[in-house]
């Protein structure tokens, strides 16, 4: 039987390293009166992409002072960790418990009603289930793509243009939809080939993907979830530019990123902290978009963008802001 | 689009095959000893996270890409090390303590890559060497010899594989052990210093393997491996315990990959169709795992623990 | 050459060996003779390094040595050939004999000088073996060359023969006993285990005698008798031959028609076979394992499909069916794996028991068990069996090889069979056991001659005897016991005899293929 215990020894001290491992989660825990966020995300906090930019939006309304505490559960790309660490919350007394990730609609549909004193969202999605402690939200990242698509088309000397896709659902077909209606505006002529490598995280899928765009002509890339970091490498290596989304992906390939398609869901994010304030817990959709401030395009500096491109990406956003 | 087959493109989908196959092919020749000698190491993909995370830390730290490598088959040695402890000498339940590994190594590479780097920054990846001659053959030269120095190594350790399998006194021990340990103990070879040393090879290419593929991308992240050592696992299957049947298995995985790729690029295959192309490699595996399980057989004492004397 | 002192080795509430003492002369065979458990083995394994001994020292040459691992007891000159062969089977012969030793060639394999040397070996001793083939291509004779070849490359001066001759067919074994006296003519020592009598009287210069971990005597071969032997080794007088009365066939009650049967590897193992038993009789199938037995047993159970022909029970024809319905027809079972198929380890006495019958309702109120009823019964068939057991709730994993198969049999003949077929009954079971388990069978045929046997329900319900079909490896058994011997070779009948008039050597070559002469 010691053998036994051994092994067990041994197997609880890997779980609990794991544990430790996953969830780097900074809550204080003491319910001090203040308003407690907690978010769940699929991706680690620093992706570049998806995860961080609601990590960065939840910090800077910590540091503004609109919420007193913020808690981060990420790399739950296990859709049942993710609904553990939900209801965890969601027990726990957090005022708002947000599910950043289209695939955690089905837990989150069970949990909030359990919950009815406290307020979810859930995005990117445009469903709120119809309860009244659900908001939802969502970017408006086609806006970003057909703006970055134009000027992807005006670098283009190939008159091709590739985009790198992780499965074509949510945020993902919206901004790869865009981006090629974009690139179409600008040059009809121009061919967009369109990668979706049915994976968010198979990182060498991702970059055989982008080597496969490259030979098919293309001297311009983009594409969007966290699996694009190898794309931006194969990118690099060849000399072909990146339209990046989610983050700014500059740091990536400061040689080749044009600029990046930033979402701010501090805004909406202000909103419904007030609201939730305000005792209205949930039942409506928030969407981020160029009017609202919460889509920016972030240039890369290090890159030396012709002008007439650079005015041509200016003009696009000035068309959005002002169709609201 | 107006090009379908062309000999380009057909170049581009062997040159991907080949890169896709590599990191696939390096684990899965470590874990064909491992098998061999009767031990099924599934924490494969464990390790190969962390070989992964070491081989990416060091060249961001040292920005040499052979130390790098160097990292990850170091750390894959100590974890292999680590399988050999709970495997052989406390005589674990393999299927199990093997997920552990798995999970330790995903978890502790994502936890040292959050602590120790935070935001991905890109590193240098192994620079292509072209074979002198033989990359400027037409097709056959692009195809084969215009890539990175590891690449070749791990071809290269296929027939070294089969040559230390089936040529050396400790090859033959390690298929011994692995079908009759009983029999090779009464001869006065030791079981476990076999085990062991098959767990230390296995360990440390599976380690490399992550090496290489995080250095081939030039990038770390979360699950980087994406379970790319599960496959590997199911490739030694696949190849029936020979190298030269797991090389075959990790080309095959890699070309179906590479060619859904190439067909979605050309949007030959309709949008519709496309999460079933993604589904294709796994069907295919499977296919061939089913056709191939009845004419090889496993090595007889493969997942046993041994205890003298039973 | 050898000397064991004072060997003690205890496992957790067992002593195995007590204080033995053992030796080995240059030239003699020195015979460990004792029932299964009796602690032969044990000595052994002590002596090849496989365990350690608690107590007791081991001289060679007249030097103290330690004898920790197989490689220290090679080292010393000690050989073994092991009953469950050592041998890897996806190997070749010269690669198993090359196992673990130091190659001429570095870390490179030399398979070539190896091959020789086992050519060399093979002609001076009469083992003819091809180096380069595989182990499972091999016959089970020619593994056990392998395992003598394996000994005498590594120069085993001593040479511990464990039940050599168990797997042997008569002819086989002549020829073993050829090259083994060549072995003591060079000088060798050799020690022979084995629980055959006329094998050991035959082979051996001394025989040692354990019981229950005890030596209860050594003697010369001279002057020892086969009733002297068992004698020593059960501690009692033993009948050797069971007495039986001669039968009186009535009615066929199994009747096995062109049977063709496909075995694991999808090759015929049973070709075309008739056969029939008739109630009141014990028809014997001797053999060497491995040609058809085994898919017989298992064909006849509905265990097992049936390519062709056809098997009636009783009368009733149950080709093909269901394991159930071939009992409902009559049939009882003893099948030749007892540990995996005959009873479950982890399950007690009365629970084995029990397997078949559990829904009669003899043992039910209202749907739950009726632990009264069960356990008088259970009591009942423990007493009537004597199947030495602490009690009914003990797990039969726990129990011998021999009291389990008594439970087994205690199950299968309660149930009042028309047809039983026992396989291998008394294979691993030690003399005892095996005297009892004889006694049985017989009694059985002859039902109203066993008081124990003659129970209401018994009588009531049946004006027939049982016909029994046993298959067997051991000839001793089968010409004990059969009243006719049907021997079976690559699935076919190779002949059917009256064992009162056949001789061994004329079922030997049977055995062995060799069609009967016609004249």
């Amino acid at each position: 039987m010691k053998n036994v215990t051994t092994k067990m020894a041994i197997l609880f001290a890997v779980v609990a390293l794991i544990a430790a491992a996953c969830s780097s989660s900074d809550d204080s825990g003491s319910d001090d009166g203040g308003f407690r966020v907690a978010v769940v995300a699929p991706s680690a906090s620093n992706d570049l992409a998806f995860t961080q930019s609601i990590v960065d939006a939840l910090n800077k309304l910590e540091s503004d002072g609109v919420v007193s505490e913020v808690a981060v559960t990420d790399g739950t790309f296990v859709v049942d960790d993710a609904a553990v660490a939900i209801r965890d919350y969601a027990s726990d007394g957090y005022d708002l418990v947000i599910a950043h990730g289209s695939q955690y609609g089905g837990p989150l549909q069970e949990i909030a009603p359990d919950f009815p004193e406290t307020s979810f969202a859930w995005g990117t999605s445009a469903d709120t289930f119809g309860l009244d402690n659900v908001y939802s939200y969502e970017a408006a990242s086609d806006e970003g793509g057909r703006v970055m698509g134009i000027m992807a088309a005006a670098l283009s000397q190939t008159n091709t243009v590739g985009i790198v896709g992780p499965i074509e659902v949510g945020d993902a077909k919206l901004y790869v939809d865009g981006f090629k209606a974009g690139v179409l505006v600008q040059n009809p002529s121009a061919d967009v080939p369109v990668n979706y490598i049915d994976s968010f995280s198979d990182v060498a899928l991702a970059s055989e993907a982008a080597s496969s765009l490259i030979g098919a002509g293309a001297d311009v890339l983009s594409g969007t979830a966290q699996m694009v970091v190898g794309a931006v490498g194969v990118a690099k290596t060849d000399g072909v530019l990146w339209f990046g989304t989610q983050a700014n992906q500059t740091s990536l390939a400061p040689e080749i990123v044009v600029a990046s398609q930033v979402y701010h869901w501090e805004g909406i994010l202000e909103e419904m902290v007030t609201n939730v304030k305000d005792g209205k817990l949930g039942g409506e959709l928030y969407v981020i978009n160029f009017a609202n401030d919460g889509l920016v395009i972030e240039y890369n500096d290090g890159f030396d963008l012709p002008d007439d491109v650079r005015q041509l990406g200016d003009d696009a956003v000035a068309r959005f802001k002002s169709e609201g | 689009m107006s090009e379908v087959f062309t000999v380009a493109v057909l170049v581009a989908v062997v040159a991907s095959a080949i890169r896709l196959a590599v990191p696939l092919l390096l684990a899965s020749l470590g874990e064909t000893f491992g098998q061999r000698s009767g031990v099924l190491n599934l924490g494969v993909d464990g390790i190969m996270l962390l070989g992964a995370f070491t081989g990416y830390y060091a060249v961001l730290k040292t920005g040499n890409v052979w130390v790098g490598l160097l990292a990850g088959l170091v750390i894959g040695l100590f974890l292999g090390l680590a399988s050999a402890v709970i495997a052989v000498t406390l005589k674990a339940e393999q299927g199990i303590s093997g997920i552990g590994i798995y999970l330790f190594g995903l978890g502790m590479s994502d936890l040292l890559f959050q602590k120790l780097v935070g935001t991905p920054i890109p590193i240098d990846t192994f620079p292509q060497v072209d074979v002198p001659i033989l990359s400027s053959i037409p097709y056959i030269g692009e195809m084969f010899f215009q890539h990175s120095m590891v690449i070749y190594l791990a071809f290269a350790a296929v027939p070294l594989a089969m040559f230390v399998i089936n040529r050396t006194t400790f090859g033959m021990n390690i298929r011994a052990v692995g079908e009759y340990p009983e029999a090779a103990d009464t001869l006065g070879v030791s079981v476990a210093g076999v085990r062991y040393a098959t767990q230390l090879i296995g360990g440390s290419l599976a380690g490399g393997a992550g090496a290489v593929l995080a250095i081939s991308l030039g990038i770390f992240q979360q699950n980087l491996t994406n379970g790319a050592g599960f496959i590997a696992i199911a490739l030694v299957y696949f190849g029936a315990w020979r190298p030269m049947g797991v090389m075959a298995g990790a080309l095959l995985f890699g070309f179906i990959n590479a060619l859904v790729l190439e067909l979605k690029t050309l949007e030959i295959i309709p949008r519709d169709l496309s999460n079933l192309a993604a589904m294709a490699p796994a069907i295919i595996t499977i296919l061939v795992l089913a056709f191939a399980a009845g004419r090889f057989k496993a090595p007889a004492a493969l997942t046993k623990p041994f205890t003298r004397g039973k | 050459m050898l000397e064991m002192k004072g060997i003690t080795k205890r496992f957790p509430g067992v002593i195995a060996n007590y204080r033995v003492d053992f030796d080995v002369y240059p030239g003699e065979v020195h015979t460990l003779l004792g029932e299964n458990g009796a602690g032969k083995s044990t000595l052994m394994k002590v002596l090849y390094g496989l365990y350690p001994a608690d107590e007791g020292t081991v001289l060679v040459d007249g030097a103290e040595v330690v004898l920790e691992s197989p490689n220290d007891a090679i080292e010393h000159g000690i050989g073994m050939v092991h009953q469950h062969f050592m041998l890897v089977p996806t190997l070749t012969v010269a690669e198993n004999v090359s196992l673990g030793l130091k190659s001429s060639r570095g870390f490179l394999t030399d398979l070539a000088a190896v091959s020789q040397k086992i050519d060399e070996l093979s002609s001076q001793y009469g083992l003819d073996i091809d180096p380069s083939a595989y182990i499972w291509q091999l016959s089970v004779g020619e593994r056990q060359r392998v395992e003598i070849i394996k000994a005498l490359y590594r120069d085993a001066r001593i040479l511990i023969l464990d039940e050599p001759t168990a797997v042997l067919t008569p002819q086989e074994v002549d020829q073993l006993f050829v090259t083994l006296r060549k072995l003591t003519d060079d000088g060798r020592g050799l020690i022979f285990i084995s629980h055959k009598l006329h094998e050991v009287l035959a082979l051996s210069t001394r025989i040692t005698v354990l019981r229950l971990g005890e030596v209860t005597g050594q003697i010369p071969v001279e002057g020892a008798t086969r009733e002297s032997l068992a004698t020593m080794m059960v501690g009692r007088s033993v009948k050797l031959k069971p007495d039986k009365l001669p039968s009186e066939p009535g009615e066929v009650e199994l009747d096995i028609s062109d049977l063709t049967v496909m075995g694991d590897r999808g090759l015929v193992a049973i070709d075309n076979l008739s056969l029939e038993v008739r109630r009141g009789e014990i028809l014997g199938i001797a053999g060497v394992s491995g040609n058809g037995q085994r898919e017989l047993a298992e064909t006849i159970a509905g265990l097992r499909k049936a390519e062709s022909g056809s098997i009636t029970v009783g009368g009733v024809d149950v080709t093909g069916a269901h394991p159930k319905t071939v009992r409902k027809a009559g049939l009882a079972y003893v099948p030749e794996e007892r540990m995996r198929e005959g009873a479950i380890a982890g399950f007690n006495v009365w629970e084995n028991l029990l397997l078949i019958d559990h829904g009669s309702k003899d043992f039910l109120r209202r749907g739950l068990f009726d632990f009264g009823a069960i356990t008088d019964y259970a009591q009942g068939l423990v007493e009537a069996f004597d199947v030495r057991t602490p009690s009914i709730d003990t797990p039969c994993g726990s129990l011998s090889g021999g009291n389990i198969q008594k439970v087994i049999m205690a199950r299968e003949l309660s149930s009042s069979p028309t047809v039983l077929v026992a396989s291998q009954p008394t294979r691993g079971v030690d003399i005892g056991a095996a005297e009892y388990i004889h006694r049985r069978l017989i009694d059985k045929r002859n039902v109203l001659t066993d008081a124990e046997f003659i129970q209401a329900k018994l009588i009531e319900h049946r004006n027939a005897c049982t016909a029994i079909l046993m298959i067997s490896e051991d000839l001793d058994e089968v010409f004990g016991l059969a009243d006719r011997i049907a021997v079976l070779y690559e699935g076919r009948i190779m002949d059917i005899v009256d064992p009162d008039t056949a001789t061994r050597e004329q079922v030997g070559l049977l055995m062995a293929g060799v069609e009967p002469e016609t004249n």
